[in-house]
């Protein structure tokens, strides 16, 4: 059996749905029933999220670049992901040689039931020259910790 | 001689979509009524073919123009002002198939017009000169609308566009952002499934 008549035959029947129309006089009056729609419409307010929704599901239609759209989602899903899987405890770090550093100095005891640290503050030096136990925030380079000093010439 | 035959064809054609489209905006508004005319029958059989309801289809066809005339100022031309509103009519009807769907579960045939068609649909001579002819056109079109919307929404809309409207596949495949490869795999799909549904119609 030919698919393609088969097909045929099925198209012949599909095409009796063109009869489905409303008729000439429902053309006719439309424009007019249409404008009549258009001063209704004027008088009722959107709601303030339905730009929201169109610039999201017809970004072309409101005149915003697909590629754009694109985009934009795609910085807030990740903004989004980043926000939920963030480092519980960003503060501390564990160091190359074995240490582990918090945003304030270098753990040298940790008592795991009252979650209490015993930081030790680290000596930096500070542009000025000299020693100091200033609490600065960490940055690890791999080979420790060292403090982020905008000032310090590495 | 040449800019007067020029000026005869224009006026022959009227203006181009595109050139009602910049009057439009420009402000001239009998324009849009213009373009409302030439697209308001393809539109609402469109609309039609996808909901199998009048009411419905005469709702969105007034959202669907109003939403292209906000919409104008916007509208850079980078597809064709058909391509461009026979996608918002096709979204539009989509969220709308959609509500619908979450509305009442699974679609009712109660919800298509009562005997598949509104009683205006069918020409005159064939209701008043044939009325065995008419009834069986009518049981045809119920089974006919019966199968459409046993069709996925993608598959309906092909079917639509290429069986009812006589698009082309590549202008189908600009409507729904599609390949023409993929237009022509839906289609195959759907015919496959309407033959299926109609089968006994088909070997009558």
């Amino acid at each position: 059996m030919n698919q393609k008549e088969d097909f045929s035959e099925l198209q012949k029947l599909l095409q009796l749905k063109r009869l489905e129309t409303p008729g000439e006089a429902y053309f006719e009056k439309f424009v007019d029933a249409f404008h009549q729609y258009q001063r209704q419409e004027i008088l009722r307010e959107e709601p303030w999220y339905s730009r929201v929704v169109e610039v999201l599901f017809e970004p072309w239609v409101a005149g915003v670049p697909r590629l754009a759209t694109v985009a934009g989602s795609v910085a807030c899903l990740i903004a989004g992901v980043a926000f939920f899987l963030g480092p519980v405890a960003p503060g501390i770090t564990p160091l190359a040689d074995g240490k582990v550093a918090h945003a304030k100095g270098i753990i040298v005891a940790a008592n795991l039931e009252d979650d209490s640290l015993q930081i030790q503050p680290e000596l930096i030096e500070t542009a000025a020259g000299g020693e100091g136990t200033q609490l600065r925030p960490l940055y690890v380079n791999g080979h420790g910790a060292v403090a982020y000093d905008s000032r310090l010439a590495f | 001689m040449s800019v007067d035959s020029t000026k005869e064809i224009d006026l022959e054609n009227g203006p181009t979509d595109e050139e009602l489209v910049a009057e439009t905006v420009k402000g001239n508004l009998a324009s849009y009524d213009e373009l409302i005319r030439r697209f308001q029958s393809r539109l609402y059989g469109v609309i039609y073919h996808l909901t199998s309801n009048h009411e419905d289809t005469n709702d969105m066809l007034m959202e669907v123009f109003d939403k292209a005339y906000r919409s104008l100022p916007t509208f850079r031309g980078q597809s064709s002002f058909y391509t461009w509103i026979y996608r918002i009519a096709i979204n539009r009807t989509f969220n709308f198939l959609e509500k619908r769907k979450r509305r009442q579960g699974a679609m009712s045939l109660n919800e298509i017009d009562e005997d598949g068609l509104p009683k205006y649909d069918m020409p005159d001579p064939i209701q008043r000169n044939n009325p065995s002819k008419s009834s069986m056109l009518n049981e045809l079109q119920n089974k006919l609308n019966e199968s459409m919307l046993g069709l996925s929404k993608e598959h309906r809309t092909v079917v639509t566009l290429y069986d009812i409207q006589g698009l082309a596949h590549a202008e189908i495949g600009k409507i729904m952002g599609t390949t023409e490869g993929t237009v022509r795999s839906r289609l195959h799909y759907a015919h496959k499934q309407l033959q299926k549904s109609l089968g006994i119609y088909l070997r009558r």
